[in-house]
């Protein structure tokens, strides 16, 4: 256990400062708080003396028109009621989730196809020590990104006189938290497949297809898909990070803390759940495919 | 060749005549529930088609269902279904089986009499509803009330006529007397006497008064899933009368919301309902505040309960506005840390002259301007101005205590002087990136 854990400590110390110097990481984060400036210029362009009113902004009115004919009109004022930063400490943590769980997921592929991480196993490092280091990378550099995103939010509230509002901390908590059950699926994608394509692959099509049921249940037409969406997501909703996303975000909406915290820790029992998996199918199907 | 040219020319006007014809909506006959739910303010008129099978109704208060055939049909324009009640009403005598809840075996609900209305008294809402042989003596005593009303008006006209036409008389005489040089100091002492009979004043006992008494199949029922169906008077189910009553409650009452109407835009009031939301304005005008109560419900069921085919989020909750807060008063913080009570006050609503239209709201002033006119609105006005940066509402009862849920933030947004250095900002990790690499080349070269 302390060879795998000492393991683990190197070369996730590598695999961070690897990031670290290379373009990619910044160049998320650029995009991120690119799309943060522009979706608060946007906001504050779209406030008149009446308040807030997403038609005066092309890039909301579309936004808004969108989600507001899906999910109705109460979510987009649900969404803007406490200001823009909800909304975009969301998107803004877009591109580097994306970014560092996709590479994670490529990388991985990549090393278990070309026999690198067989190479590592014959040392003191397993498959296990491996992926736990690329998780450990993946958390450390995306609180790293929050970190920035919160002093970006910050220095932008105060510029703009904005309230950075209660819901905003929640969020960027359960971020946290989602992004590891994120990385998880993440490295359960890549023990499931051989090489890194289909190891994105299927890592892409599980966030899709959680978010799809998400978004299909919670869409605003009654009818067949959102029925469909409606059993997919009462049958998926113990796995989805997406679920318990949501959930948390209720429960801090009337005040229910210990639901908020149950449901903190039930994303790091998925994601510790997911890891184990890969652990075990790592073992059975080898370093190497 | 004349002749085939006007045939065609006619034969393609016949066609364009065709196509301009209005387009009448598809009625269709159905067996149809009508009704009238409470929704935590008044009463909401709805029907229930045959494509529906749910109705949603408030837990324990009354509701009130009738069953009847009428014709239903499309109206593209609100995009909404109707009846069409003016041809068709035909309303079936019979009684309700009701199961579901907390009762395993079906109850029989029966028809009962009713009336509603809503009296006056220090809030909006003081809702009555009468049954039985109450509602026929509600009725009676709206009626006896009304009654005495038209009479006293008829009184009022004989009076005023009499009184016309004695001031009449006497001007007449006074004039003529004058002419003939006689002293009239009498006859004008006489009139200045006259009184004019008073207008009997409109009776102020309700705010809507009870309806003529109908039948109909009350509903107070708790929090839960039942089903209905209709059986005639032979006691046989009425086919394709089986729905869904989906009967709910909010889920927190503890708000305190705000209708804000600024001084520019008198017609587009805004609602703030979330409790922790902030008001973010451009300072240009200032604003007008009306705090009410507000209770928390599912989003579908209270859209579905006050108008059946309306659409509606049954994952989101809404804050629904009950009645404008009496008697209150809004504290206002400001940055300074001064502490302003604002209170509410008449407003009008003054048309702006000129080329730029538009209205303005003013102080409402009884004796000069606006003499003999009823104010506008009462709010509390609020004015930041451009260049103040915020400020903190609190709702304040009659106590002065302040109500859960009544506080706002105010923020007056400035973006033109953020925008250039929240650009720089964004792009920080470039030139965080550029440094990494320059340095890393450095480390190379050397």
């Amino acid at each position: 256990m302390n060879y795998r854990w000492h393991a683990t400590r190197v070369i996730a110390k590598r695999r961070i400062f690897e990031t670290l110097i290379t373009p990619g990481y910044y160049v998320a984060q650029a995009i991120g708080l690119l799309l943060a400036y522009f979706l608060l210029s946007g906001f504050t362009r779209s406030v008149d003396s009446s308040g807030f009113d997403f038609h005066l902004q092309p890039l909301y009115d579309l936004f808004g028109r969108a989600v507001e004919g899906a999910f109705g009109t109460v979510v987009v004022q649900k969404l803007f009621a406490e200001g823009p930063f909800q909304f975009v400490l969301h998107i803004a943590f877009l591109p580097v989730i994306l970014f560092l769980a996709a590479s994670s997921v490529y990388r991985f592929g990549l090393e278990r196809k070309v026999g690198a991480v067989e190479l590592l196993a014959y040392g003191p490092a397993d498959g296990t020590s491996y992926f736990l280091a690329s998780l450990i990378k993946d958390v450390a550099l995306t609180l790293l990104y929050l970190a920035v995103l919160l002093a970006f939010s910050a220095v932008a509230a105060g510029l703009y006189n904005l309230a950075l509002g209660p819901t905003f901390f929640v969020s960027l908590a359960v971020l946290f938290f989602v992004s590891v059950a994120v990385y998880a699926y993440g490295i359960l994608s890549s023990t499931l497949t051989d090489n890194s394509a289909s190891a994105l692959a299927v890592f892409l099509a599980l966030m899709a297809f959680f978010l799809a049921v998400f978004l299909g249940s919670f869409t605003i037409v009654s009818g067949y898909v959102r029925n469909l969406a409606g059993v997919f997501a009462w049958i998926l909703k113990w796995i989805s990070p997406v679920f318990y996303w949501d959930q948390a975000l209720r429960a801090t909406e009337v005040g229910g803390w210990p639901l908020f915290l149950a449901d903190l820790a039930a994303l790091l029992l998925l994601s510790g759940a997911v890891l184990t998996a890969s652990h075990y199918i790592l073992k059975a199907r080898g370093v190497r495919p | 060749m004349n002749a085939r040219r006007t045939l065609a020319a006619l034969a393609l006007l016949a066609l364009a005549a065709g196509g301009l014809s209005a387009d009448v909506p598809v009625r269709e006959e159905q067996f149809i529930y009508s009704i009238l739910a409470f929704n935590g303010r008044d009463y909401s008129a709805t029907f229930v088609q045959k494509t529906s099978d749910t109705l949603y109704l408030i837990a324990g208060v009354d509701n009130f269902l009738t069953t009847r055939n009428a014709f239903v049909y499309y109206w593209p324009l609100t995009q909404d279904w109707k009846t069409d009640t003016s041809v068709l009403n035909v309303p079936f005598q019979g009684t309700l089986e009701l199961r579901g809840g907390r009762e395993k075996a079906p109850r029989i609900v029966a028809s009962a009499r009713y009336t509603y209305y809503n009296v006056r008294g220090e809030y909006e809402l003081n809702w009555k509803v009468a049954k039985g042989e109450e509602a026929d003596q509600a009725w009676k005593k709206y009626s006896d009330l009304m009654d005495a009303y038209y009479a006293s008006v008829q009184k009022y006209y004989q009076a005023r006529a009499l009184y016309e036409g004695l001031l009449n008389e006497l001007t007449i005489r006074i004039t003529k007397m004058r002419d003939q040089g006689q002293d009239v100091s009498k006859l004008v002492a006489a009139l200045q006497n006259m009184s004019a009979p008073k207008e009997p004043e409109y009776p102020k006992d309700y705010v809507v008064p009870p309806r003529p008494v109908e039948e109909a199949f009350i509903l107070n029922l708790p929090v839960g899933e039942y089903s209905i169906r209709f059986l005639d008077a032979d006691g046989t189910v009425m086919e394709g009368s089986e729905r869904k009553v989906v009967v709910f409650q909010k889920r927190r009452s503890e708000g305190t919301g705000y209708e804000l109407i600024p001084g520019d835009k008198w017609t587009r009031p805004v609602e703030s309902t979330t409790p922790s939301s902030v008001l973010y304005i451009d300072g240009s005008t200032e604003l007008y505040l009306r705090p009410f109560f507000e209770q928390e419900y599912n989003d579908l069921y209270f859209e579905k309960m006050q108008r059946n085919d309306a659409r509606g989020n049954p994952s989101v909750m809404k804050w629904v506005r009950i009645q404008q807060v009496p008697q209150a008063r809004i504290a206002v913080r400001l940055p300074g840390g001064q502490i302003q009570t604002v209170e509410e006050k008449p407003y009008y609503v003054e048309q702006v002259k000129g080329a730029s239209l538009g209205y303005k709201i003013v102080p409402f002033d009884p004796q000069g301007a606006h003499k003999d006119r009823d104010p506008s609105l009462r709010a509390f006005q609020v004015a930041l101005g451009k260049d103040a940066t915020r400020a903190a509402l609190m709702v304040l009862d009659r106590n002065g205590t302040p109500l859960p849920g009544g506080e706002r933030q105010i923020r007056v947004l400035h973006p033109a002087k953020a925008g250039f250095v929240a650009l720089l900002l964004a792009l920080l990790p470039l030139a965080a990136m550029a440094a990494v690499l320059a340095r890393r080349a450095r480390r190379l070269v050397s």
